[in-house]
């Protein structure tokens, strides 16, 4: 099966700014890709590209096996970073013109409309102005808008800004429905938990540039792990143990101390422990922290950054 | 192409499902009928005014001003109802000022009822008469120059029976017109009629029609655009169809819906000339269809609807608010008002060498041409205004397909600069 998206050496130039820079990598046909960066990271960029919406300045885009994405694009499915949709038109007659013009015909299209809004709990609203609608149900509008011809490709521009943790929830349940249909999703975010949740692949960018491609395991593994040691001791007294780098102490409950060290590459946290003990220390508790995504962003940018 | 056509249904019947299209298709007949039927409404509300003469000339001339006041006007009904002056009579034109002011001014009534609308006092004045006319309305000037316009025959005529003239010979002579023949080797048979005229106010109507089209179409689709780039719609439809079959089904769908309404408006206008003028209908269709008129009007509606809507479309890719966007189009109304001008000269003068010139400015040639219909220009002149107007509709729109694209994924306020770089570079978004 072709590649979702495949992007070889693709540089996007805005005159003397550059907001994509030499961008290569592969998001898998059938799978979910997290596109993260801050914001400014050259993430819309990329994706217009993807969408054949502007042109790269040099390089390749290569959609659903094709180099020219306006001949997928009715495969191809896409909510935009800002939403809207015409406020006098009805949900379904919104849904089914999307739909008609990525080529289902005109019944299909209102049928399928109709179906899902009932899948997704917007069945009372379904006739009635889009302008009548809350902010949330008008969004999960545009996103069942970009759905109804059901496509092979989704690409979702932020599409977890500006819902509610209950809205966000059923988004990540959407994308992985969508994903154990068979299409393949990317969307963008710079909100870690929505990828470190869904993702099976991340690509990191930060001005510009790739810092980061590969699963959201690999991805944290580029951070450091964490240990985080209470009792009641001297934090000074840590400092010569094996295998701990950065140290820094708090108050912990009841008196004690907490200190939180990072853990070298390599080193294991179990030798870390005896060594403590070994040394005589009253430890109380003692946490091995794994890194989130979020770790790994900080670490990963940061060292991606010009 | 379907993709076209769905944008172009959806943009129809956007508008078509507003109260605004509904309100703005009934409202021109509505007004037009009101305005033809206001004149009628007024004079058949208002009644006859009530006149009195009173006469110190010496020359009886009461009897003149009220064979003149009492001939019907132009509602078919007399202009006023003449009077004995109430009080009279009077010793002289100061005592019956006096004594008719409170009847002017309503302080008084009339012997049988009702108020005393205007009296002329008449007096001699050397050789002539001296008039003294009072009035209720002082905006309505009609009676005052009835009365005067009496008195002035009635002075002519005794001047003329003084100087010995017989009153046969003087209604002779008062008689005598020459018969007025219009020729000209443009009428059909020689003798002009008013089916020779029709040409000249049809292409007078039609230049008239379609400047209304263009800036009401053209409006449309700013707005529509405007809309659909602020709310970000605009790129969705970039994601599932291209630039010009976005563009293309925006200017067809607003053209649908200034059609439709053209239509309605059309077909009311025909009923009513086909009921109550047969013959005027009769030679229009005539006209129109045996001098290929219809066909002249359709190229240059067409390609002055293509013209000014492109440009529109494209501007509103660059605008976030409708604000933005009149900023912009302040200049191009100066422009499109020169036309307006000059058609209403092409009435009677379609052949002007300064009409003809216009005509050659690609943004003035479908207005222009159309004005100029009655003219005949020659066909050479017909290809080559047409070719022009196209050739620069085909320049615009190689130049606002990417620029449109350009224009509808940027964000913020209008950027000139980025907007001049865009249709200089025909895109590079």
């Amino acid at each position: 099966m072709a590649a979702a998206l495949v992007l070889e050496g693709v540089t996007k130039r805005y005159g003397a700014f550059t907001a994509v820079d030499d961008l290569t990598f592969t998001a898998g046909a059938g799978r979910i890709m997290g596109f993260l960066g801050p914001n400014g990271a050259g993430k819309t960029s990329t994706l217009r590209m993807a969408l054949g919406l502007i042109a790269p300045t040099s390089g390749r885009v290569e959609v659903l096996g094709c180099d020219d994405a306006a001949k997928v694009r009715s495969r191809i499915g896409f909510l935009p970073e800002e939403r809207g949709l015409y406020r006098r038109m009805t949900p379904v007659a919104a849904i089914a013109f999307l739909a008609g013009l990525k080529g289902v015909p005109r019944r299909e299209a209102h049928r399928r409309a109709r179906a899902l809004l009932e899948a997704h709990g917007l069945a009372d609203a379904a006739q009635r102005q889009i302008r009548s609608l809350s902010k949330g149900m008008a969004q999960k509008v545009q996103l069942l808008s970009a759905l109804a011809h059901e496509p092979d490709l989704v690409i979702l521009d932020e599409p977890f800004s500006g819902l509610d943790p209950v809205n966000q929830q059923s988004l990540e349940t959407l994308i992985r429905d969508l994903a154990r249909r068979g299409a393949s999703v990317i969307f963008s975010t710079h909100v870690m938990q929505h990828a470190e949740r869904v993702c099976d692949q991340v690509v990191l960018l930060a001005a510009g540039r790739k810092v980061f491609d590969g699963t959201v395991e690999a991805a944290r593994a580029a951070a450091p792990r964490a240990l985080v040691v209470e009792g009641d001791f001297d934090p000074a007294s840590l400092a010569d143990l094996p295998g701990l780098g950065d140290l820094a102490s708090e108050a912990g409950e009841a008196g004690a101390v907490r200190v939180t060290a990072t853990l070298l590459p390599g080193a294991p946290a179990q030798a870390m422990l005896a060594a403590a003990f070994a040394k005589g220390l009253a430890i109380s508790r003692f946490e091995l922290r794994e890194p989130r995504l979020h770790d790994a962003f900080i670490v990963l940018t940061a060292r991606g950054a010009p | 192409m379907s993709r076209l056509f769905k944008i172009a249904f959806r943009e129809y019947l956007a508008y078509v499902r507003t109260p605004g299209f509904w309100l703005s298709i009934l409202l021109l007949p509505l007004g037009v009928t009101a305005y033809g039927l206001a004149p009628i409404l007024m004079a058949r509300s208002t009644p006859t005014a009530v006149l009195a003469v009173v006469d110190f000339s010496g020359r009886g001339l009461t009897g003149d001003v009220a064979r003149a006041v009492a001939a019907p006007g132009p509602e078919d009904r007399p202009l006023a109802r003449l009077v004995p002056a109430p009080g009279a009579p009077f010793a002289n034109s100061a005592e019956a000022t006096a004594r008719l002011k409170p009847y002017l001014s309503g302080v008084r009534t009339l012997p049988g009822g009702g108020r005393l609308e205007a009296a002329a006092i008449l007096r001699a004045a050397g050789a002539t008469v001296a008039i003294d006319f009072w009035s209720r309305n002082v905006a309505d000037r009609s009676l005052e120059r009835t009365v005067s316009e009496a008195v002035t025959q009635s002075l002519r005529r005794e001047r003329l029976r003084a100087a010995g003239i017989d009153a046969g010979v003087l209604a002779s002579i008062d008689a005598l017109s020459p018969h007025v023949a219009d020729f000209s080797p443009k009428a059909e048979r020689g003798v002009v009629a008013l089916k020779d005229r029709l040409p000249g106010i049809a292409g007078f109507a039609m230049g008239m029609l379609l400047w209304m089209v263009v800036l009401t179409g053209a409006g449309m689709l700013l707005n529509s655009v405007i809309e659909e780039k602020s709310s970000r719609i605009l790129e969705v439809l970039l994601s599932s169809a291209s630039v010009p079959e976005i563009m293309g089904g925006k200017i067809l769908g607003v053209a649908a819906v200034t059609g439709t309404v053209l239509l309605f408006w059309l077909s009311i206008a025909g009923a009513v000339l086909a009921i109550r003028f047969p013959d005027i209908a009769g030679d229009l269709a005539a006209i129109l269809l045996a001098k290929g008129l219809w066909a002249y009007f359709a190229l240059y509606f067409l390609g002055g609807y293509l013209m000014f809507a492109t440009l529109y479309v494209t501007i509103g890719a660059f605008c976030e608010t409708t604000r933005e966007a009149q900023t912009l189009l302040g200049p191009m109304m100066i422009l499109m008002s020169i036309p307006m001008i000059f058609m209403s000269q092409a009435l009677t003068r379609p052949d002007a060498p300064l009409l003809a010139a216009l005509s050659w400015f690609p943004p003035f040639t479908p207005f222009m041409m159309a004005a100029r219909a009655a003219s005949e220009p020659p066909l050479w002149q017909v290809a080559a205004t047409a070719s022009l107007m196209f050739a620069l509709t085909a320049l615009e729109l190689w130049v606002a397909i990417p620029a449109f694209k350009s224009g509808a994924l940027a964000t913020g306020r209008f950027d000139l600069h980025h907007f001049l770089r865009s249709l200089a570079r025909r895109g590079g978004a």
